[in-house]
């Protein structure tokens, strides 16, 4: 079984609040489609770095909570990241995984060990305070506003399908620069 | 500068970190600078972020920059070499205030980096060039007060900044 990226966003977007969310690859438009905010931050062009910008933020914002919408190719490219992150202990930090077990933006190729990969295993031993992983978008709808709430660094795997949703979502070109002024702005007043 | 290079102790470098304001330094562990750590380590108003790579190392900072938190980057020269695509993608395209020391381990300091046999050596100042980034060299403790005018250079041209550490710190 696994749910939508569409399904799984709307979830964790009823729920946001004041949350800063930082995402990257396929998750960059539907999100901000779904969730527009000026407490976005986009991750493109440097790949596997969503989740350490999203850290230096919290680290810097103890008192904002900060979500990371993370893809597994983009996380295996900078994996020791889930070491670093646990090792700093952000208890502002949720750290959410869109898990399809492929490259998508590229053409779809599976990423190294897809069919035996536990990325939730992975943060658990690396130190993060929790992690789940959901393939029925029901029950992740039940648990999400809780899981949001609980002192982190807390991980969750979102076992997603590996269909093509980019076409449903009409989301302006986001502006990564842009976006970074605009938090900044929002978080310091200069 | 004048040649050899000389070592500069961690409290005088400590000590501009201070008067530049920085609260959090994000590091992957530099043996160039390791005297200079192991004095960070002690302190209670700087936090140390300790990083497995230098990709990771320039998007903490950069997080940091956005969450309003004063930070300096401490590499070596290696890192800097590692993470090329973050330098550009985050240092440039999101004009990010990054401030680095970067350490030049293994240079013979009775030469000018660039004239260094080692390509670790010498290729750093030329890899910050090809990036358009600015740096310094910093080679002994009369070169320290360039450090706190190229961490404001930084944040006022939003753009990354490099001291080049030029001997091992004491």
């Amino acid at each position: 079984m696994a749910m939508s990226r569409g399904e799984a966003l709307r979830a964790v977007a009823q729920h946001r609040g004041e949350r800063i969310v930082v995402s990257t690859m396929q998750v960059v438009r539907p999100w901000h489609s779904i969730s527009p905010s000026d407490l976005n931050l986009s991750c493109v062009g440097f790949m596997g770095g969503a989740s350490t910008l999203g850290l230096g933020v919290a680290l810097a914002q103890p008192g904002r909570r900060v979500v990371i919408l993370d893809g597994d190719g983009s996380l295996l490219m900078q994996l020791g990241s889930i070491a670093t992150i646990a090792g700093a202990a952000p208890a502002n930090f949720c750290h959410i995984l869109f898990q399809n077990g492929v490259y998508e933006t590229s053409g779809s190729q599976p990423i190294a060990s897809a069919d035996a990969i536990d990325f939730a295993q992975m943060a658990k031993g690396a130190g993060y305070k929790a992690a789940y992983t959901f393939d029925d978008v029901g029950r992740f709808r039940e648990e999400v506003a809780g899981i949001l709430d609980e002192d982190g660094p807390v991980f969750v795997v979102l076992k997603i399908d590996q269909r093509d949703e980019m076409a449903e979502w009409n989301a302006p070109s986001v502006s990564a620069l842009a976006e970074t002024r605009t938090v900044h702005r929002a978080l310091t007043g200069v | 500068m004048t040649l050899p290079a000389q070592s500069i102790p961690a409290q005088t470098l400590l000590d501009e970190l201070r008067r530049c304001g920085v609260k959090f330094i994000v590091s992957v562990p530099d043996t160039h600078q390791k005297s200079l750590l192991a004095l960070l380590d002690t302190v209670n108003d700087i936090r140390v972020i300790t990083c497995c790579t230098e990709d990771e190392a320039v998007c903490v900072a950069m997080g940091l920059w956005i969450g309003g938190a004063p930070v300096a980057m401490m590499i070596q020269h290696a890192g800097l070499y590692a993470c090329v695509n973050h330098l550009r993608g985050v240092g440039l395209d999101l004009k990010a205030p990054l401030f680095m020391m970067v350490g030049l381990l293994g240079r013979d300091v009775n030469k000018m980096p660039r004239e260094n046999i080692g390509s670790m050596v010498r290729l750093a100042e030329p890899l910050l060039d090809t990036l358009g980034i600015k740096h310094c060299l910093v080679d002994g403790p009369a070169d320290v007060q360039q450090i706190e005018p190229a961490y404001r250079e930084a944040l006022r041209s939003e753009a990354p900044v490099a001291v080049l550490i030029g001997a091992p710190t004491a």
